[in-house]
């Protein structure tokens, strides 16, 4: 029966699963998961792609430009912050992976507090943008630049609350499947956050300073 | 930081006042008094019948991918009336409003309907149509189908496919209340910069638009990535990528592009509600907005959408076509790179919606020729499902029928988007209804490959046929309408009659009003069909049953389990062998052989928490419409609330027994060697001739369960 | 099939964490992105010029990162994250390319400035 596609021989074929095939619960949900985290990249791209059309000259309408007010090296000591941040919640899965409970969450913290450090530093900053008056009102140039960094910082804030709930789960429930899958998953969303912040800091910040 | 409004706004209501119910609009007050009655009537009857339990038990908290997939598939059907009424709306006051001397009524200078009403109606079809009748129908059926046909025993991530159903439903009740609380907006299905900017669209009709999509794109962003996940991590033993079904193929290559596109129509709608909500200038005529930005950003999405709707809709066809030719899909491995390939160009042809916006010959050309490569995929699918039928031995049955008019009507669509790929042509064309004729071809190709589905899936989920008189009569009747309302349809682009007009001033065009308003009558004999249809079927339903392989030429997976399909699927996982792994058992004669013992299966929980998200989100959705804000921050809270809490809860869920599983499968088996006696008794004759137990030349079902059929097979 | 059922610490995407992979990944784009900063901030380089310089630094540490931190690789474990992240990637460049593209054309024939390109 070549139209099957098949030269298995009917005869003795294996008809049903003996293997006891079960599937990989936590490769599973890491991967759905990544798959979730590229179609937030794409988020972003469509996010870069609007504003590559509106840091045109005309699309700031005369009024102030990210040249006017963007402090690379304050930017910079939030982008420290993050990294930093990121590399602790990479220390604390190094230590989940000795099943180090108190590194687990010592990492965690770490991360925690580093993240609203940044988180802290990004309100600042579009409170003192607010205070000189430049808002997403300001003009469409500036509406691309604020949503742009903004979305960012949201999804820095939820990560925050999550890092939260794992600390708990961690401490309440140890290392269950659901926990580690968890942290894993957390993992890629924290380190993403970092990723996607390279391109705002570079393309945004800098870029905006330069020009 | 929160815009101005010009209305009235409290902090307890927002924008909501008494007049913003329409209760003295002529259509809407009595449709609204009949709607109460109806739900009225309906809860009434569950509570009469004391269904309330089974109701919240088996299917309001379910996880289960087939009971999921048809609550999806109710959704779309209801949705689907609801747009053809939209439909019917809108032919009728075009047949109507023709020449300055034709008549108006309930408010409006020609016709029955006012500009501003008629508006709402076509942006509502066409949402409606494509968001929410098209997208959960296909979705609900690679729910219920792709799972099976790859021999597993659920998606990968159940609870998540739960909400994305109640995130769509939830998105298609807030586009049903704008009905009687507001209004919807009347800037077509797609929108317009800046006609919906707060300026000039101060009403609620644009933010119900924004939320209803917004919630709508992330139902279905969830809902892909459980499908590929399950496609991808779940396969039973043997199902290697070359013997997948194409359905899953279909579905694999169309989640792709619901993943990778859907986000960019959640940026595009979420700077929209930027403009709205914080007077932001990403799209206003000011202040260094860009108008064309927006059209960019959505059709970005919105081409890859079109395909993400059809891809499913060419996999049911290679399922249907093989199955009642009696032959293997021709061409399996092209048809894969077929389906990849139209994903992959998917999204190097969204400018071609706006070739007009003037972005110099560089631009247009290279998005005109790769719309045109589009054709060569697409050739290669048509001809390839004739080469299946060619030859083959054909069964004239209802879902081949329907299947057969997709086909036709994807060359009647195909052909006439590749005239719309010409720049010059489309230059002509532009925003006529030639180009509304042309994309109503291609989205009717989906709804034949739809009902198709329903007669050829309804006896795998529901363990009996429909009726296929009707379902024949339905086609027909279907037929004649689609030909009538748009043959005359593509004549009047050529003539020059432009889109979404409510009033027709060129009394030439009105003979083919007339006859389109004809068709639409036709349409509506259709509708009252599939209620026949619907209705004989299961007052029929014992005389209907059908056995695990339902139609006697399956090929696919899906027919090897037991129809209905029992929750857990496989009782053991069925190791695979061949592509067509039914047939293959079938052709060798082994198609009885049953697993000779069980172990116990993990299956999960049902959850409420599902539901509840879902109507949290729909609460959301509505405060955000009506900037309610304190309701706004409550269900915002709480939805991340409950996400914490199922979170700490988990779901350790439940074991089957091997003794239950061994006694659920004996009366399964049972059932089918009764019904395969009684169709030898019945007989060809009152069925038709897709019964194909009776027939000599296959191997019959009546043998014993268990029994190892021609081959000497120890399994 | 059923690595780490009994103790997910044990799965191999937990596994495969090193600190010292952390540290460096840590430390490549640090490096890179003071580069960057210090580049800007003193105008060191010729705009066009420094454009290019930060733009490959930018990239350089976004490979670090998803080398490093994401563990993109084309082991067993990986492939599927890793081949999902390749199909992605030309979908990016044609969201952002075209976009930008096709509104430079429309800037050209449509918008009276000259020049405008930043």
């Amino acid at each position: 029966m070549s139209s099957h596609g098949s030269n298995v021989d009917p005869k003795t074929a294996e008809l049903w699963d003996k293997s006891h095939y079960q599937h990989d619960v936590i490769s599973t949900r890491t991967f759905g998961y990544f798959m979730y985290l590229l179609s937030d990249g794409m988020l972003f791209a469509t996010l870069f792609a609007a504003y590559g059309v509106l840091s045109y000259q005309h699309s700031y309408s005369g009024g102030p430009t990210p040249a006017d007010f963007v402090k690379p090296w304050y930017t910079f000591a939030q982008t420290m912050a993050l990294f930093v941040s990121v590399l602790s919640y990479g220390l604390a899965m190094n230590a989940l992976k000795h099943k180090n409970k108190s590194g687990v969450i010592n990492g965690l913290l770490a991360a925690f507090v580093l993240g609203v450090l940044f988180l802290a530093l990004d309100i600042h900053d579009m409170t003192h943008l607010a205070s000189s008056g430049i808002t997403v009102a300001t003009s469409g140039g500036m509406s691309a630049f604020i949503i742009l960094t903004q979305v960012h910082a949201a999804h820095v804030f939820f990560g925050l609350i999550w890092i939260l709930v794992m600390m708990a789960q961690v401490l309440a429930k140890g290392f269950t499947t659901d926990v580690v899958g968890r942290l894993l998953t957390l993992r890629m969303f924290w380190h993403l956050q970092a990723i996607i912040w390279v391109f705002v800091f570079v393309f945004v910040y800098l870029w905006g300073y330069m020009s | 930081m929160l815009v101005d409004l010009a209305g009235g706004w409290n902090p307890m209501l927002g924008r909501l006042a008494w007049s913003q119910i329409p209760y003295d609009n002529p259509i809407l007050a009595p449709l609204f008094v009949a709607v109460v009655i109806g739900a009225v009537l309906v809860l009434g009857l569950i509570t009469y019948y004391g269904k309330w339990t089974y109701l919240w038990k088996e299917w309001l908290t379910t996880v289960d991918h087939k009971k999921l997939g048809v609550m999806y598939i109710l959704i779309g059907l209801v949705m689907l009336f609801r747009g053809f009424i939209d439909g019917l709306m809108i032919r009728t006051q075009q047949a109507w409003a023709v020449g300055p001397h034709s008549s108006g009524v309930f408010g409006a200078t020609h016709g029955y309907l006012t500009p501003f009403h008629f508006g709402q109606v076509y942006s509502a079809h066409g949402v409606i149509m494509i968001l929410l009748a098209a997208t959960p129908l296909l979705v609900g059926f690679m729910n219920i189908i792709v799972p099976i046909q790859i021999g597993a025993r659920d998606m990968a991530y159940p609870y998540l496919n739960a909400l994305g159903l109640w995130f769509t439903a939830a998105a298609g009740a807030l586009i049903m209340i704008s009905l009687f609380v507001g209004d919807f907006a009347h800037n077509g299905w797609f929108g317009y910069a800046p006609i919906f900017e707060l300026q000039y669209s101060p009403g609620v009709g644009v933010d119900y638009w924004i939320w209803t999509m917004e919630l709508l794109a992330l139902g279905t962003t969830l809902g892909g990535i459980n499908i590929l996940a399950t496609i991808i991590k779940m396969r039973a033993p043997g199902m290697t990528w070359g013997r997948l079904p194409i359905f899953v193929w279909a579905s694999l290559a169309s989640n792709v592009i619901a993943l990778t596109s859907f986000p960019a129509l959640q940026v595009a709608l979420a700077l929209v509600a930027a403009d709205r909500y914080l007077g932001a200038h990403f799209f206003t005529a000011g202040l260094g907005g860009n108008l064309m930005l927006y059209t960019n950003l959505f059709w970005i999405w919105g081409h890859p959408e079109v395909y993400f709707v059809i891809l499913p809709a060419f996999g049911m066809m290679s399922e249907i076509f093989p199955t009642f030719s009696e032959k293997p899909l021709f061409g399996y491995m092209t048809m894969v790179l077929a389906s990849m390939a139209i994903a992959g160009v998917s999204w190097l042809v969204w400018l071609h919606h706006f070739f007009t916006m003037g972005a110099g010959p560089y631009v247009n050309s290279a998005f005109s020729v790769a719309t045109m490569l589009v054709g060569i995929p697409t050739g290669v699918k048509v001809f390839n499902w004739a080469f299946t039928m060619y030859r083959g031995r054909l069964t004239f049955n209802a879902a081949m029928l329907w299947a057969i008019g997709a086909l036709f009507l994807l060359l009647v669509g195909g052909l006439t988007g590749m005239m719309l790929a010409v720049p010059a042509i489309n230059y002509m064309v532009h925003n006529s209804v030639f180009v509304v004729a042309h994309f109503h071809s291609m989205l009717l190709t989906i709804v034949y490959a739809i009902f198709a589905s329903v007669i050829y899936w309804f006896p795998k989920v529901f363990g009996f046929k429909l009726n296929e008189f009707w379902a024949k009569t339905m086609f027909w009747l279907f037929s004649a309408g689609t030909a009538l309302v748009f043959v005359p349809m593509y004549m009047l682009g050529f003539m020059g009659m432009t889109r979404r007009l409510d009033y027709v001033f060129n009394t030439a065009w009105h003979p083919y009003l007339l006859v389109m308003e004809f068709g639409i009558v036709v349409y509506t004999l259709s509708v009252l069909a599939f209620f026949a249809l619907l209705y004989v079927s299961v007052r029929d339903h014992a005389s209907n049953q059908v056995g695990a392989d339902a139609w006697g030429t399956s090929r696919s997976l899906e027919w090897l389990t037991h129809s209905p399909v029992p929750f857990y699927n496989f009782a053991v996982l069925p190791h695979v062998n061949a592509r067509d792994e039914v047939a293959w058992r079938r052709d060798n004669g082994i198609d009885h052989v049953q697993p000779d013992h069980y172990e116990d299966i993990h299956m999960p929980n049902n959850t409420g928490v599902a539901i509840v998200l879902g109507g949290l989100t729909f609460v959301l959705g509505f405060a955000l419409v009506w900037r309610i804000w304190w309701l706004c921050a409550f269900s915002l809270l709480a939805i991340i609330a409950l996400v914490i809490y199922r979170s700490f809860k988990g779901d350790p869920g439940y074991i089957i027994t091997a003794a239950e599983l061994e006694q659920m499968e004996k009366a399964a088996m049972r059932r089918e060697a009764r019904i395969g006696k009684q169709q030898h008794r019945v007989g060809s004759g009152v069925l038709g001739e897709a019964i194909a137990y009776a027939r000599s030349d296959l191997p019959s079902l009546a043998s014993q369960p268990g029994s190892t059929g021609g081959l000497d097979h120890r399994s | 099939m059923s690595h780490g059922h009994d103790d997910p610490t044990l799965h191999p995407e937990v596994q495969m964490s090193t600190s010292r992979g952390y540290f460096s990944g840590f430390a490549i784009s640090s490096i890179l992105m003071f580069v960057a900063t210090f580049l800007v901030a003193s105008h060191a380089v010729p705009p066009f010029g420094l454009l290019m310089v930060i733009a490959v630094c930018a990239g350089i540490a976004i490979i670090a990162q998803i080398y490093f931190l994401l563990h993109i690789d084309v082991s067993e474990h990986n492939i599927w994250n890793t081949v999902a992240l390749v199909l992605f990637m030309p979908l990016f460049l044609i969201t952002i390319g075209l976009t930008w593209w096709m509104f430079s054309q429309l800037y050209l024939r449509t918008m009276i400035m000259p020049g405008m390109m930043h």
